[in-house]
């Protein structure tokens, strides 16, 4: 009965070897990298990090969806992706809503966005002006919604924004705007329990118009020491 | 041996053919439909069950879900600005206040009993009363799935398997759908359950489920006027599976009223003791009301009891000051924030908020910045002094720095302002006087001394105030989990009389006398504590006096969903604190108050999505999911 007792054992060893095997997956490979870039002046769209414009990607037939969030400066990239064909859809952005981009992914895959943002943040200066930092600009519109309001972020890093910042002051607006008129917001920086002197922050002015689920637009974040 | 052949197959047969009739036998530890629910026991102890399941917000309804027993401690109070945790520093997570397998569990299980019903041999009178407490908790059933995920499928009989698990799969109805579910099942409940008892039993009763269709249906009513605060996007929306059209708010609304109007008109209930003598009478009167309710048998509606030790609750073992802590390592974990103090009126100004003043500056609500020198703070001699004339409800909810609490004056001090003017505050060496006095930062060399300010453990309070309300006063702290045995109130009078004053200011309706009722309902519940004025029926004055009067009761956070202010409330957000500090500038000493944000404090943001918690499993049950999961 030796031999018996021989061949269960083995069939069990090798039950558990094929299965070893079969559960071991090769780690993700590919990535996919890009841009949001504003179709008229070819400029990157500034984002917020918290609660901005999100990718929503599917997998074949896995049912859930997956988000990428999009960094501050306009850039993208997840450098974990199993090879495949995915449908990317920006969602709930700082744009004109876009369609669903499908894409083969294999080694490192480049998709850049081109898209219409709902306000452009022009001739921005920003700049310290005695107790205060000061900053001005103006905005274009590029569609017929209500601008909700405007703000000066400030922050530790390039990311100051509405969701995320150490010091805000917004102003509600609440009317189309043109690029004729000009902005002014100034931010008090001696009695800001919240900025230090001597330390370096970034400064963002945005805005965001009056539209469910649309983001703020920013101009880029500008950097001054107090 | 051929024989033999024929044999042994046959006696096997047999052998089989036999066992089949052996074993069909009924089961001697499982009760069948009929006898169980033919006996009035068997269907309280059935019942029993059911109301252990029922996700009624009591002491044990942490972030993780219901009946939590041991070891969480955040409960919704901490994700809203009434409050922040003395430790953690968590905001709402997509994991957090999940209930849904739990939920279809219940449903089943009263299925089973709603199902056997028609078919029992007991009296058309008892099986009115089966149906009315069956449909109850079906609809507080589904009121807490349509809170959480919106549209649900709604299961009504229990499903049978017979080899296709695609028959089982109910689709998700829309959110109007389900709401409408749990306002029909109110109403069968409402027209079948008896008004009481017999014994007193606390078991749903016509006017508890009156009680409940004001809860649900105003928050039904909310999310169809408020929706478009938060508009949400997705194949959820456009199938309706979240959202309610705004013009079916009005009929929400009048069903608030309505069921209302049944209670304050037909009910037995009444505010406890609504004529105090003095605010300090009424401040103990509504603190005792929770430390014991059943004192308040007029105002309690509807009781959650707690009769044996370890399967109690944990609220005094967590939420006492750290001095009353009696020996347990991780007290004073609910910070009531210095917004929520800033909410109360004083009796001098009725229908305001009436915020802590430090000094006469014209920015020193929203000054934040920390202690300066150049200021000229308003100076006490005594720390609770700087609360004298706010609202008793205050005095109830809230330990503030230097009360008695337990016959121990609760010390919670932020540090000191030495003699030059150097500020000495959440740090540093004792200090010792001219007068020989050591002052000490805490206000005291020892730990179990104060109750303030210190980082250690997580056991002191950060934003200067400790948690007073449901905490027994008579009983010292029982080291261990689960000894609370404080009695929850799940539905009170004064919440059914905010529910309608909400629902007729929000709605306009006027007719049967509506506004003088709400007006007369609101002012009510003010005198209760001690004010004398009464004021006019707006929003903004319902919306005070309900975070004032349900505080801690986890309505504000349901409030904060329902009324879709969360975003707007917490973004990039952080809660207050006041510091006590001594004042050692002049002599005698004298306390000065700094308004600051809470130190060592995060700020938080609420993504929309959150408005729906996601439905689990949707990789098998193939439902629609929640936007943005």
């Amino acid at each position: 009965m030796n031999w018996m007792k021989a061949i269960v054992c083995m069939s069990g060893i090798s039950c558990f070897m094929t299965a070893c095997s079969l559960d071991n997956y090769e780690a993700p490979t590919s990535a996919i990298y890009g841009s949001f870039i504003d179709q008229e002046t070819g400029e990157l769209i500034e984002q917020d990090i918290v609660r901005g414009t999100q990718i929503e990607y599917q997998e074949g037939r896995f049912v859930a969806n997956q988000y990428m969030v999009v960094k501050p400066d306009g850039t993208y990239r997840n450098n974990l992706l199993f090879n495949g064909v995915y449908k990317f859809t920006p969602v709930r952005g700082n744009f004109e809503p876009i369609d669903p981009v499908t894409v083969e992914i294999t080694r490192d895959t480049k998709l850049d966005f081109q898209v219409i943002p709902f306000l452009r943040i022009k001739h921005v200066s920003i700049f310290k002006n005695g107790n205060k930092v000061k900053a001005i600009f103006r905005i274009q519109q590029t569609g017929f919604d209500n601008v909700l309001k405007v703000g000066l972020y400030a922050g530790a890093d390039k990311a100051a924004g509405a969701t995320v910042n150490q010091s805000a002051v917004e102003i509600p607006v609440g009317a189309t705007v043109s690029e004729d008129q000009s902005f002014t917001i100034e931010m008090d920086i001696v009695n800001n329990p919240r900025l230090k002197k001597g330390f370096t922050y970034y400064f963002r002015v945005g805005a965001v118009i009056d539209a469910p689920e649309a983001k703020f637009n920013y101009a880029p974040a500008v950097e001054l020491t107090l | 041996m051929k024989l033999l052949q024929y044999i042994l197959p046959v006696t096997l047969l047999m052998a089989t053919a036999t066992s089949c009739n052996k074993l069909d036998l009924k089961p001697l530890d499982k009760l069948d439909g009929n006898a169980m629910f033919s006996d009035p026991q068997g269907v309280k102890l059935y019942m029993a069950n059911l109301y252990y399941q029922l996700p009624i917000e009591d002491f044990n309804f942490m972030r993780g879900g219901f009946n939590d027993w041991i070891g969480e401690n955040m409960v919704s109070a901490h994700f809203t600005d009434e409050a922040v945790h003395s430790n953690y520093l968590d905001f709402l997570t997509t994991g957090n206040f999940h209930w849904w397998e739990q939920g279809y569990k219940l449903i089943r299980d009263v299925n089973i009993f709603s199902d056997a019903i028609p078919q029992l041999r007991v009296s058309e009178d008892e099986k009115n009363k089966m149906r009315g407490e069956s449909a109850f908790i079906k609809a507080y059933t589904y009121y807490a799935l349509a809170k959480r995920y919106g549209g649900v499928s709604i299961i009504d009989s229990v499903q049978k398997y017979e080899g296709d698990v695609e028959v089982l799969k109910v689709p998700r109805s829309t959110e109007k759908e389900t709401w409408d579910f749990v306002m029909t099942q109110c109403d069968i409940a409402i027209q079948h359950l008896p008004e009481t008892w017999p014994g007193g039993e606390r078991r749903a009763t016509k006017w508890v489920a009156a009680a409940l269709k004001t809860r649900a249906a105003l928050h039904a009513a909310s999310i169809a006027k408020f929706g478009d605060r938060a508009v949400l996007s997705g194949e959820a929306v456009s199938r309706k599976l979240v959202g309610i059209e705004k013009m079916y708010a009005n009929d929400y609304y009048r069903q608030v009223i309505d069921a209302a109007n049944l209670l304050m008109e037909n009910g037995p209930f009444a505010l406890y003791k609504p004529n105090p003598a003095s605010p300090e009478e009424a401040a103990e009167n509504y603190r005792k009301m929770f430390e014991d309710p059943s004192v308040a048998p007029e105002e309690a509606i509807f009781i959650k009891g707690f009769t044996k030790v370890d399967l109690g609750h944990n609220y005094d073992i967590y939420y006492n000051p750290a001095q009353t802590a009696n020996g347990w390592p991780h007290p004073g974990r609910i910070n009531p924030t210095l917004e929520f103090i800033d909410l109360f009126e004083s009796y001098a100004q009725p229908g305001q908020s009436s915020p802590i003043r430090t000094s006469a500056a014209a920015n020193d609500i929203t000054d934040y910045s920390g202690f300066n020198p150049a200021k000229n703070y308003y100076r006490f001699d005594h720390p609770s002094d700087i609360f004298e004339g706010k609202d008793a409800r205050l005095w109830g909810t809230v330990i503030l720095p230097g009360t008695q609490w337990k016959n121990t004056e609760i010390v919670i001090q932020a540090g000191f302002i030495k003699p030059d003017g150097t500020p000495q505050i959440m740090e540093g060496n004792p200090y010792t006087h001219t007068d020989g006095k050591t002052y000490h930062v805490f206000g005291s060399s020892d730990r179990t001394q104060y109750s303030g300010f210190d980082s250690y453990g997580g056991n002191y309070t950060r934003t200067g105030f400790s948690f007073k309300k449901f905490l027994d006063q008579r009983i010292p702290v029982v080291y261990g989990y689960s000894k609370g045995l404080t009695d929850y109130i799940d539905f009170r009078y004064a919440e059914v009389l905010l529910n309608f004053a909400e629902a007729v200011v929000e709605s306009g309706i006027t007719d049967n006398n509506a506004v003088a009722k709400a007006t007369a309902a609101l002012n009510a519940i003010r005198k209760r504590a001690g004010h004398t004025q009464d004021i006019p029926l707006t929003v903004e004055n319902v919306q005070r006096e309900r975070r004032v009067e349900l505080a801690f009761e986890n309505k504000r956070f349901w409030d904060l969903m329902r009324r879709r202010e969360y975003h707007t409330l917490f973004q990039n957000t952080i809660m207050h604190a006041l510091l006590p500090v001594v004042d050692l500038r002049v002599t005698p000493a004298q306390y000065i108050f700094i308004r600051t944000e809470v130190p060592r404090g995060w700020r938080y943001t609420f993504d929309p999505r959150q408005y729906y918690r996601y439905i689990p499993g949707i990789g098998s049950n193939g439902l629609v999911q929640n936007p943005q999961y």
